[in-house]
């Protein structure tokens, strides 16, 4: 089969076309190492060809590690024969912005003998404001066909399969002066001069725009906007999301209700309702906030907003060495670290992504709420102050989520200055595209593929992990009692490293157990302690806590020690996906576990001097 | 007068003449991807407070820049 290379520089309407001339029939692939999706699909009118949509660049003169891999894929599929033709897209409204990557891609086709169209995409617009582009002179100037297209309204989209079924080559208008042996300066220059003989003048195209920013820029009305808005992503992840998961949980303890009784053997009948269906729901759980997270944030990009909140942000992330784009994906944390680490795509430089990635981790997310919630019942009074406008434990909880965020933006600050990653950074210059009404179907089409590529890639560690962690549990007297299980043993063998927290096997096992998920550290104490459904009722898991002789300090090295632990399988398994690296996952984990196990140790140790 | 690029307040215009020597190579080149050449027309559309990025306009397109890159963007104020 045929391929053919989309092209196009960011922002350009580049992934909308390739939507249209798939037919949102296709498949999307990460580039080895990189965040950075690769969409093929079939033509839909020429299916014997596949269309790969090349990651949106703005040079072939790379400037990151995350751009040389594009840039590489790209010369390495020029040599490939059987890319039959190049499509570069330009914004026909903003051509200055488009012409110098077209002309390298040009230039670059030429070396390989490859036809390349440019396709002059956003035509409708300057039809709708009555400007004209000169496609046969421009055509001429860059010595490739240019085409005219809409890939909002699908105008001219004809034409493009009449010019792959033709292999039009470039070849094809006069030209003047080839552009092969051209130098990049040299085809900056040309690129200028072209985008000040064809582009459009005047502030009719960017009047709109120059209106909202009014509104969206404005220090007190961009402001408001900018919490309004915040405030709907959170709801949207907190709330929205709330029923579609507790629909997930229902479903599969229909199944597992109705599964169950039909398997006659004990074991696999505990097997498959605490491994099978444990480990199924551990990771099918969190795809409702996947789903709409990745819909929300599609929503702030396609509409321009986000570049907007980035802005907006960018200052005092800045200070922490991360960026204006890292606070939809922390923000994003504090509700579930796996759609954050999903949103953090949105950071283009792979320095601050990294960093993004740390700090996602320690963000007070969700799952930590029921250990907060137990051990602050546990050893702060719920006694007020000032009158009852103080709670202690309510201070608490305000405290302990708080230090989270503050030691991921302790953790990015430090990384930052004692690490010079320069080949990784990119400068903050932001392109603010136009605000555009996005388009829903192709926006569905990335919520579903986000959604698949967490259940087939990330799903298979966790359950993998899930299914360990129940047989570490159940054997060798299967199911009986977790204190003598293999699980129980490790908890005494690890009792010596957490002794020092003033905290006995118990605890060990229940940390070990948490590493599912945060919360399952609850369930476990009930478990040891004998206590039915101890994470919906806790006042007997509490009343157990303080027979146990727990201290306060420990109480509070727990609180410390789990604000800050990497304590989650389905966090490592997406940061192993997302970033390439399961080196990065790993150091994390460890680098955490100290940085946790050393604060909790010191916090235990002030906490027991001072009581 | 030559001044920076950051140095703009909203609603001035500016001509580019180029850019300082602590400019990073590879910065000054995306910058001239992005249209910020020497002789090119620009003008600052936004200046945020609290020293947030600010927001220029070069022919149709909009871009936001920060103090570390638009301080090194040499430039004269132009009526």
């Amino acid at each position: 089969m045929s391929k053919v290379l989309l092209m196009g520089s960011p922002n350009s309407g580049k992934s909308l076309l390739f939507n249209r001339l798939t037919g949102l029939h296709h498949k999307v692939a990460n580039f080895p190492g990189i965040t950075v999706d690769v969409s093929t699909g079939r033509l839909q009118h020429l299916p014997d060809r596949e269309l790969i949509d090349f990651p949106g660049t703005y040079s072939l003169q790379a400037i990151s590690a995350d751009e040389r891999v594009a840039v590489d894929y790209f010369e390495r599929s020029l040599r490939d024969p059987d890319v039959s033709h190049v499509l570069c897209v330009i914004d026909a409204t903003r051509l200055e912005k488009s012409l110098y990557f077209t002309l390298q891609v040009i230039r670059e086709c030429t070396r390989h003998h490859k036809p390349v169209t440019v396709l002059a995409n956003m035509i409708d617009v300057l039809d709708s404001h009555k400007l004209s582009l000169d496609v046969a002179q421009l055509a001429v100037a860059v010595q490739a066909p240019v085409l005219p297209v809409s890939a909002r309204s699908g105008k001219g989209l004809e034409a493009v399969v009449t010019a792959l079924q033709g292999e039009r080559s470039l070849s094809a208008p006069g030209t003047t002066e080839s552009l092969e042996p051209a130098s990049d300066e040299r085809l900056r220059i040309t690129a200028h001069q072209l985008a000040q003989r064809f582009g459009a003048s005047g502030d009719v195209l960017i009047r709109n725009q120059t209106r909202l920013d009014g509104i969206f820029l404005h220090s007190f009305t961009g402001g408001v906007a900018f919490f309004f808005i915040m405030y709907l992503l959170f709801q949207s992840i907190f709330t929205w999301a709330a029923p579609l998961m507790d629909a997930v949980e229902t479903v599969l303890s229909t199944v597992a209700d109705w599964v169950i009784p039909m398997i006659g053997n004990q074991t696999a009948r505990d097997f498959t309702a605490d491994a099978l269906f444990g480990g199924i729901g551990a990771f099918l759980v969190f795809v409702p906030q996947i789903f709409i997270l990745t819909f929300v944030i599609g929503l702030l990009e396609d509409s321009g907003y986000m570049a907007r909140a980035a802005l907006i942000c960018h200052k005092p992330l800045r200070l922490f060495g991360l960026t204006g784009k890292s606070f939809i994906p922390m923000l994003s944390g504090v509700a579930c670290a796996i759609p954050a680490i999903y949103a953090a795509r949105a950071i283009d430089s792979p320095r601050k992504r990294l960093l993004t990635y740390m700090a996602i981790p320690l963000m007070p997310c969700s799952a930590r709420l029921p250990v907060y919630t137990l051990l602050i019942a546990a050893f702060i009074p719920a006694t007020t102050a000032l009158g009852g406008l103080v709670g202690w434990q309510g201070l608490a909880m305000f405290a302990i989520y708080f230090f989270g965020m503050f030691c991921g933006l302790l953790v990015t600050a430090l990384v930052s200055r004692t690490s010079k990653d320069h080949y990784n950074d990119l400068p903050f210059v932001l392109e603010l595209p136009p605000y555009r009404l996005p388009s829903l179907k192709p926006l569905l089409r990335t919520c579903w593929n986000r959604s698949k590529h967490f259940v087939t890639k990330a799903g298979k560690i966790i359950f993998a992990v899930t299914v360990g962690v129940w047989i570490l549990g159940y054997f060798p007297n299967f199911g009986a009692d977790l204190g003598t299980s293999w699980l129980g043993y490790l908890g005494h063998v690890i009792e010596p490293l957490f002794a020092p927290l003033g905290l006995d096997w118990r605890y060990g096992v229940a940390i070990l157990s948490s590493f599912l998920a945060r919360e399952v550290f609850v369930g476990t104490l009930g478990t040891i302690f004998g206590i039915e459904s101890a994470d919906e009722q806790m006042a007997p898991l509490v009343e157990h806590i303080h027979n146990s002789g727990m201290t306060l300090g420990s109480g509070i090295a727990l609180l410390v020690f789990f604000a800050i632990a990497l304590q989650c399988v389905s966090t490592l398994a997406i940061l192993a996906k997302e970033s390439g690296s399961r080196a990065l996952a790993v150091k994390m984990f460890a680098g955490y576990f100290l940085f946790a196990y050393a604060a909790a140790l010191l916090a235990y140790q002030l906490t027991s001097a001072l009581t | 007068m030559t001044t920076n690029l950051w140095s703009l307040k909203s609603g001035d215009r500016c001509e580019i003449l180029g850019y300082d020597h602590a400019l990073d190579d590879k910065y000054r080149i995306r910058l001239m991807e992005f249209g910020f050449h020497p002789g090119e027309s620009v003008s600052c559309l936004h200046a945020l407070a609290f020293g947030a990025p600010k927001v220029y306009r070069v022919s149709n397109t909009v871009y936001s820049l920060d103090d570390e890159v638009a301080s090194h963007v040499l430039v004269r104020i132009t009526p």
